[in-house]
């Protein structure tokens, strides 16, 4: 009978080393793709027991104000927490427990930042090893933003007062630095962050059946007509190409300019005459002349009107701020009407709220773009600078004698009593010296009546410190709604009146 | 033959000496060295769940571990008495597994509870741990009245029949009963009665056993000699396969009656073996494993219960949230303890439904990893080692028999459970030896560990000293 126990005892070990076999195969080969099976009960829960970074904005003098934070729960769980929603869902977007698992499921800074904010990036690995002797879970870094507090709650409500589809970026015009950006309509983050599938996904719903588009970011993924604004990259395009010798140099000016090889024709706003007829460039973009305008796109051409608006970041898909941002379109056109027309930003040329800022931006800063930036810092949980942001400049867009030019130009807008902005961003407005220039655009080819009102702006002018972009769609006269918004953000940002 | 069963004829007389002989150690010394060692990580993991849940040793850290070495070192000193030669292994391995066991049931008893974190398990009373110490105390005593009834391993031959109706019917009454007094969790195998509730299978399957050995020892010869060759297999003769077929009727009948596929496989796998050790015949295996395959395919065909057992095997994500949704719970907490486990108290395994019971190795392998779990197996491989040992070393047939049914049953419980709770094998809900909660388990485990050290006592004991009267006696080798 031995032979046979023998045998028996062989087969036992055969069947322990089968099962420790298998465990072996499940507890270390299968162990990440059943983390990854829909609905793991115990990844979720872990993801919930990490106390996640905090976003902090702390741009601008005065204090800081966090606008995301992870508060404790019973049982060991965090639940994300945003203080001021609609100020700030541009920026944080929202962190649902769906996580990185389902597009959409995180967005915002969330998502840009999310492995910094939830502790998995490699530079935080030190301070996880230490949670790891320390028994402490892990901690996310948080993330310093650019954003002025005091910046950012008055562009979210002079938006909210006008309570139209609108977008409003300020940057500071010499490092990038993002210092308010402001949508509206928005929503509720905090609706996103519930512990509940089925709340989550009637909310999220709700938000994506709404024909405002509360989850759209008008200031980086909107493109509306860039209307006269646009004037100033034709300005630009005229001096570098010397076609324009210099702010006093006259250019032709006429009440009705026919567009080549069409029969309709360009018109002044008033329908009348452009000055004398025979105005300064600097007069005609203060009085912002549609002929002036579109007989210099003609004169210049569309190759270089193209050169140009490249050069001020119009047609780049692959920006981030780290948000990312809609391209800019401007088309490299041959027809001379077509060419005439998006010289005054009346064509197919659209631009978002950022690409305003960016242009008024290029201007204050000698003709230097700096790259956008919203993220300054981000600090480990204990408080050490793990990574910092060194602006960088994208490129030299105009000279810094042209830059000088348009400054004069667009001082010459809000401080002329005939400026199209004297009265909203002048010196009846404010004592602050704002250089800026107005547009209002018929909506591009699909005119829906009610104009898009667009302003871009710098502050102050002999020294800039912030650089404004705001469209307001339907806003009617650009001076009238979309000037005043940017006039907030600057004095709330300047801390003058 | 292992040297330390037969050392006294290796022994030779000193020449006109009068020097005794010396006795082959008893081992009791590191046994209970053994129990110290086993006391102390069950102490460490005790006090480990209470850091993992709430960074507080728990207060029962006295109480129970103490209790336990208590009742460990009480079955320890019986063996000292009862049985000096047996094993020294076994006891201090099964009170590990026991220990351990413990700990996981303190350690889902306070999840959710209090502060604690985790959600609270329905299945689970409050003071399930201390329930667990006390059958753990039941079955010590078990453990120490098989040794001290049964002095030698050969007497049970004595009432094969009587056990094996026995068994029989304690195994048929939950099938009889109605629902209400037998049927918990779908599963048709209790007694219930006041508020106790027994799983009377698990002692079922002991008296069995010894069944098996009786009947198989006398019928051996007829089961090995006679039959035909075919192919270079001994078929055995038509005749003799009666009793194996009546076997494989009556756990068919246990399947379909109390929807118990485990228990099924168990006893069938059981008497298969013993046939095989009894007779040495390939083929016996080959039928055997034949028929409960066939068994097995025509149940899952016809009856919806193994079918969804099926089902769930081939494809358990696929009703993650339905049937599946315990097996993949097990998974899922498998791969989240990966190589080292979470730690006790800070995994996530109340997600499992009974964890405590048939899928508390799943517990294990989530909390203490990989390295745990394979720790645990070992400890099961070695306790089959040490009764196949016993069993090997033992000259009585019929202990030989009785001992390695047992330790092989150990062994398939173990593959069993481990395999379908780990998806290797369809699940069939059985418990896991020593370490799922509940008593009759348990007591049963520890009459197993009682009967194997009872056959190594015998197997290792030495023949009883000849009067020694030189110049007479002579001590004559025996081939």
């Amino acid at each position: 009978m031995n032979k046979a126990l023998r045998r028996l005892s062989i087969a036992c070990l055969v069947m322990f080393v089968v099962l420790l076999g298998w465990v072996n195969y499940l507890q270390v080969f299968r162990v990440n793709s059943l983390a990854s099976e829909p609905g793991n009960r115990r990844i979720f829960d872990q993801q919930q027991k990490n106390q996640r970074g905090e976003i902090i904005a702390a741009g601008g003098t005065g204090p800081q104000k966090v606008i995301a934070e992870s508060k404790p729960l019973k049982g060991g769980f965090y639940h994300r927490v945003y203080p001021d929603p609609f100020t700030y869902a541009p920026i944080t977007g929202y962190d649902s427990i769906l996580g990185t698992t389902s597009p959409g499921g995180i967005t915002g800074i969330e998502l840009a930042e999310n492995n910094y904010l939830d502790g998995t990036a490699s530079k935080l690995a030190v301070y996880n090893l230490k949670g790891l002797f320390t028994g402490k879970s892990r901690q996310g870094a948080s993330i310093y933003l650019t954003i002025s507090p005091k910046a950012q709650a008055a562009a979210y409500a002079a938006l909210a007062q006008l309570g139209k589809v609108a977008g409003v970026v300020a940057i500071n015009p010499k490092t990038g630095a993002i210092l308010a950006l402001a949508s509206y309509p928005t929503f509720d983050p905090n609706k996103y962050a519930t512990e509940s599938s089925a709340v989550l996904s009637k909310i999220d719903k709700a938000y994506r059946t709404d024909p405002n588009q509360p989850l759209l970011n008008r200031a980086l993924n909107d493109t509306f007509p860039p209307g006269s604004t646009f004037k100033i990259v034709t300005s630009s395009t005229a001096f570098e190409t010397h076609k324009v010798d210099n702010p006093d140099s006259t250019i032709p000016a006429p009440t009705v300019y026919p567009l080549p090889g069409s029969s309709s024709a360009i018109h002044n706003d008033d329908d009348g005459p452009c000055g004398n007829g025979k105005p300064s460039i600097l007069i005609a973009l203060t009085l912002s002349c549609n002929t002036a305008f579109a007989e210099l796109g003609d004169h210049v051409g569309g190759q270089n009107l193209h050169t140009y608006a490249d050069n001020y970041n119009f047609n780049d898909p692959s920006l981030t701020i780290p948000l990312p941002v809609s391209a800019s379109p401007y088309p490299l056109l041959t027809d001379r009407a077509q060419i005439a027309q998006s010289a005054i930003g009346q064509f197919n040329d659209k631009v978002t709220p950022l690409e305003e800022a960016m242009i008024a931006a290029s201007v204050a800063n000698h003709g230097v773009m700096m790259q956008p930036y919203m993220v300054q810092e981000v600090r480990a949980p204990d408080q050490e600078v793990v990574q910092n942001t060194d602006p960088t400049e994208i490129r030299q867009v105009v000279s810094s004698q042209v830059a000088s030019y348009l400054t004069r130009m667009m001082e010459s807008v809000t401080h002329n009593p005939s400026g199209t902005a004297y009265l909203t961003a002048g010196p009846p407005a404010t004592r602050i010296n704002i250089a800026g220039k107005t547009g209002t655009a018929q909506n591009g080819a699909e005119a829906i009546g009610i104009d898009d009102a667009v302003f871009t702006c710098f502050a102050p002018a002999d020294n800039p410190q912030i650089a404004v972009g705001v469209i307001v769609k339907g806003g009617g006269f650009g001076a009238a709604a979309a000037a005043p918004v940017a006039v907030a953000v600057i004095k709330a940002f300047l801390g003058q009146q | 033959m292992s040297a330390a069963a037969s050392p006294i004829s290796d022994q030779v007389m000193p020449r006109g000496g009068l020097a005794p002989i010396p006795l082959p150690p008893g081992r009791r010394g590191t046994e209970l060295a053994m129990i110290g060692f086993a006391v102390m990580i069950m102490a460490f993991a005790w006090a480990a769940s209470g850091f993992g849940l709430n960074g507080h040793i728990p207060p029962g850290l006295i109480t129970y571990v103490g209790g336990f070495a208590v009742l460990l070192l009480g079955a320890h000193l019986a063996v000292r008495f009862l049985a000096p030669w047996a094993d020294p292994l076994m006891l201090p391995l099964a009170g590990l597994l026991n220990g351990l066991g413990v700990v996981m049931i303190y350690r889902l008893q306070e999840s959710g509870v209090g502060k604690n974190p985790g959600q609270p398990i329905s299945t689970l009373t409050a003071n399930a741990a201390l329930t667990q110490l006390i059958y753990t105390a039941v079955g010590l005593i078990a453990f120490v009245v098989v040794l001290a009834v049964i002095r030698e391993p050969r007497v049970l031959q004595r009432y094969t029949y009587t056990l094996g109706t026995l068994g029989l019917i304690v195994l048929a009454i939950p099938a009889i009963l109605p629902a209400r007094f037998s049927d918990i969790n779908g599963a048709k195998v209790w007694i219930t009665f006041g508020g106790f509730s027994i799983q009377p299978g698990e002692f079922a399957r002991i008296a069995l056993a010894v069944f098996f050995a009786g009947y198989l020892v006398r019928k051996r010869d007829v089961l090995s000699l006679a039959g035909r060759r075919v192919i270079g297999i001994d078929l055995p003769r038509a005749r003799d396969l009666g009793p194996v077929a009546v076997i494989w009727l009556a756990s068919l009948l246990v399947l379909v009656f109390e929807s118990d596929i485990g228990t099924s496989a168990l006893f069938f796998g059981m008497f298969i073996v013993m046939i095989y050790l009894a007779t040495q015949r390939t083929s016996w295996m080959l039928i055997g494993v034949l028929m409960f395959v066939g068994g097995a395919a025509i149940a899952q065909e016809f009856i919806p219960h193994v079918h969804e057992r099926f089902e769930v095997w081939l494809h358990p994500f696929a009703q993650a949230l339905g049937n599946g949704y315990q097996v993949v719970q097990g998974l899922e907490g498998m791969a989240f303890g990966g190589i080292f486990g979470t730690g006790l108290g800070q995994g996530e395994p109340y997600h499992t439904p009974l964890v405590q019971s048939d899928f508390i190795l799943t517990g294990f392998g989530e909390e203490l990893g990989l390295t745990g779990l394979m720790a645990l197996v070992l400890i099961y491989a070695l306790i089959t080692q040490r009764g196949l040992r016993a069993a090997i070393a033992v000259r009585d047939p019929f202990s030989k028999l009785l001992a390695g049914g047992l330790a092989f049953i150990l062994a398939l419980q173990v593959f069993i459970i481990l395999g379908g709770v780990s998806n290797l094998i369809p699940l069939t809900g059985i418990t896991t030896p020593f370490l799922s909660q509940g008593g009759s388990s348990l007591i049963a485990s520890w009459i197993v560990i009682g009967l194997l050290m009872r056959v190594s006592d015998a197997a290792r004991r030495p023949a009883p000293q000849p009067i020694q009267d030189e110049g007479l006696t002579q001590v004559v080798r025996a081939g």
